[in-house]
């Protein structure tokens, strides 16, 4: 019972009738995470949609380019598609961090159950903290984006010799506010998923926790495979047109979307046994199989963690990948070096797209970061078991930092695996009907080149990522004093 | 010259120990001024009703606290003033724990929760340590159930793991705080004879908390905590001699305090 007693307060201060601030749940561990995801696509979207407004502003008005309608069009059709993809990670990680919210607060809601609220009402209250969220992140980043488009406008653009008479703040800045604070909303919905499985009787019970949260959808696993394999079929379609027509790349970019979805929508399927793979890497110390296993604790939970990292490394990774073998290929057909302007332009263009798809993995790695500390503050029952057997705080740090380690490296691997394959057969779709010197002949098997300083970067930022995600859970866990873990 | 513990034949001990919470007005103190040892090959109890201060003694015992004043010592090993790294590297190899509920690392299998105290000081079984922990799970009948998450065994069978884990390492002492407190009277009784079996026939030396009069007519001697001072020390007695003697200290209590 002294666990209903110690909960009571709690659920007092989260219900509006009382008299704590209405506003005290912000406070809760992964709260201010959402919003800062909420924060970085809304403020990504309204910078990108001004600045490329701007850019196409200049180009009318430049009297040599003129019109350019047609890049125009391609200009548009990137920004949804950049845009989309960071509040589609978002939304993800998002969704990720409510339903691990809903986890901890199992207890409470149960406690709320058992008073008399229905789980629909319990629901309803976690989205509509969902939409606040949303709310206050997208205005965020339309404040924040909105002012840096704004200064680059001021300042940014005649320093480039860029003047041209047009306001950055158009009314199109407000879609991507918009769209992201509903989007947290639908996210909250959809993570607060398990409220309606909790039953007032765990509010009394000292029960076991289940190691698996997953709720078997088959529709949706039948769903995300139906879409892998229609995207790898046009994927193969694509790269057999691009054999004789350079247009194989659009059938191609529709099979690399669907397949793409269809991996994310089957993280669940794909990521454990990765997952598993992995922890086998680390050996069978005690430290390694904690870490292993608490990565596997919550399959769908790691895996969601880590398809969000595993979207942004793909898609840095296959924009290099395809520029580097763009350059091969035309190097080749054009006897050897490639011009270097025009090797320049494509390391420009390669530099750009990377740096605009890396929001996504940035996204992902708060999302990650975040997770991982809420991870540890719903286990500190445990790490004080831990603790009093034996477990030394130098074993605890090694613990949570292996746990960071495992899902970043499984993540970044496979990540690299699937950009290097995107980005080849985007190469070879696009490229395959070049005819090359000395027998010039058609078709030609493009070798996708390895960007290996792209690679190493990757490399770089994902082990500066393990060791910043580990730094919150890991002073969190080592702060835990056995007696008190086990008091509660 | 200070005689040690072990030849006192005492598995742990504390001497003048006083904890107390908080400063001021609002100081509480836990433990006033106790002085106690456990012996050696025997199952000992510590009785006394909620906040006497009985958890607060078995943590500090245990190397879990720190005592505001006072020394503690574990064999022949004084525990106050050491580090946290020697704090937990003791209590791995030399203390042995059973608490009431959520004992078990719900990631690990029964036997990894076991062997858990061997593998976090990174060495592997001896084959003598291997058939001693193969006797006791056969003795604890968990043979069927190694495999095991602790999500799916019961509350007993998870208690028995437990149970085998704390006796694993043949600690100088186990340490059981309410080990009964979440199960039904059946397993109940199972658990306090397994503990009592663990020293009779391997003079394993148990300090159990709680608070059920039942449990502790199990134990060869029952100590009576009251607000923070030992009030009784008695040896083995019946469920009904431990409750008459509650009975009357908290009547007693209450008379004085009206």
């Amino acid at each position: 019972m002294t666990a209903v007693a110690a909960a009571l307060p709690s659920a007092a201060a989260a219900s509006p009738a009382a008299s704590a601030p209405r506003l005290a749940w912000l406070r809760e561990r992964g709260m201010g995470a959402s919003i800062l995801v909420a924060a970085i696509s809304s403020g990504f979207g309204v910078l990108l949609i001004a600045v490329t407004g701007y850019i196409g502003a200049w180009l009318r008005a430049d009297p040599y380019i003129g019109g350019g309608e047609t890049l125009a069009i391609v200009v548009a059709i990137l920004t949804v598609l950049l845009v989309g993809v960071a509040v589609y990670v978002a939304a993800i990680v998002t969704a990720n961090t409510f339903s691990t919210i809903v986890a901890g607060r199992t207890r409470r809601i149960a406690l709320m159950r058992l008073i008399g609220a229905s789980a629909r009402s319990q629901r309803s209250e976690i989205a509509g903290q969902g939409l606040v969220v949303g709310a206050l992140g997208a205005i965020t980043g339309l404040v924040l984006g909105a002012f840096a488009a704004w200064a680059l406008a001021e300042w940014g653009a005649p320093a480039l010799g860029m003047t041209v008479e047009h306001s950055v703040l158009e009314p199109a800045l407000l879609a991507p506010a918009v769209i992201v604070a509903l989007t947290t909303w639908a996210a909250a919905w959809t993570g607060s998923r398990r409220v309606l499985t909790v039953t007032p009787l765990q509010a009394l019970g000292g029960s076991v926790e289940r190691s698996l949260d997953e709720i078997v959808r088959p529709g949706r696993r039948a769903t995300a495979i139906t879409l892998f394999v229609v995207g790898a079929v046009f994927l193969g379609l694509g790269i057999a047109v691009g054999l004789v027509n350079p247009l194989g790349v659009v059938v191609a970019f529709f099979g690399g979307l669907l397949s793409f979805t269809g991996l994310a929508l089957g993280a669940t399927l794909v990521m454990p046994p990765l997952l598993r793979l992995t922890g086998r890497l680390f050996g069978d110390s005690a430290t390694a199989r904690l870490a292993a296993e608490n990565a596997l604790r919550y399959p769908e939970r790691s895996s969601r963690m880590a398809i969000g990292v595993v979207m942004g490394v793909t898609l840095v990774t296959m924009f290099a990948v395809a520029s580097e073998s763009v350059k091969l290929v035309m190097a080749a057909s054009s006897g050897g070096e490639l011009p270097v302007e025009m090797a320049t332009l494509l390391d420009t263009f390669t530099a750009v797209m990377m740096a605009l798809v890396g929001v996504s993995a940035v996204i992902a790695a708060v999302g990650l970061v975040n997770l991982l500390t809420i991870g540890v503050v719903q286990r500190r029952r445990e790490l004080g078991l831990l603790r009093a057997l034996g477990l030394t705080s130098s074993q605890v740090r090694r613990v949570v930092l292996l746990e960071a380690a495992h899902v970043t490296i499984t993540a970044v691997v496979f990540g690299l695996v699937l950009g290097i394959a995107y980005g080849w057969a985007a190469a070879q779709s696009l490229l395959g009907s070049v005819q090359i010197p000395p027998l010039w002949l058609s078709p030609t098997f493009v070798l996708p080149g390895i960007p290996w300083v792209a690679v190493a970067a990757i490399v770089v930022a994902t082990a500066a990522l393990t060791l910043v995600a580990a730094v919150v859970p890991t002073r969190l866990a080592t702060r835990v004093a056995p007696v008190e873990a086990l008091a509660e | 010259m200070e005689l040690t513990s072990s030849e006192l034949g005492l598995a742990a001990r504390v001497h003048t120990l006083t904890k107390t919470y908080g400063t001021g007005a609002g100081e509480v103190r836990a433990l006033d001024d106790v002085s106690v040892g456990i012996r050696r090959g025997e199952f000992t109890a510590i009785m006394g009703p909620s906040g006497s201060g009985k958890s607060t003694l078995m943590h500090i015992m245990a190397g879990l606290d720190a005592p505001t004043r006072g020394r503690a010592w574990i064999g022949d090993t004084e525990i106050t003033g050491l580090s946290d790294l020697e704090l937990t590297i003791l209590r791995r190899r030399r203390v042995g724990f059973v608490f009431q509920a959520f004992n078990l690392v719900p990631t690990l299998d029964a036997w990894s929760n076991i062997v858990l105290p061997f593998d976090l000081d990174g060495r592997r079984l001896s084959a003598l340590e291997k058939a001693r922990i193969d006797g006791l799970v056969e003795t604890l009948g968990l043979t069927q159930r190694l495999r095991h998450r602790p999500h799916e065994l019961s509350g007993g069978q998870q208690q028995r793991v437990a149970i085998a884990r704390a006796l694993a390492t043949s600690p100088d002492l186990v340490f059981a705080d309410e080990p009964t407190g979440n199960l039904d009277s059946r397993s109940g009784r199972e658990v306090l004879s397994l503990l009592q079996t663990a020293t009779r026939e391997h003079g394993q030396s148990i300090a159990m908390v709680t608070h059920d009069p039942v449990a502790a007519s199990h134990a060869d001697r029952v100590l009576f905590l009251g607000d923070g001072r030992i009030v009784a020390d008695k040896p083995r007695q019946s469920a009904e001699e431990i409750s008459a003697f509650m009975l009357a200290t908290e009547l007693g209590a209450a008379a004085v305090a009206s």
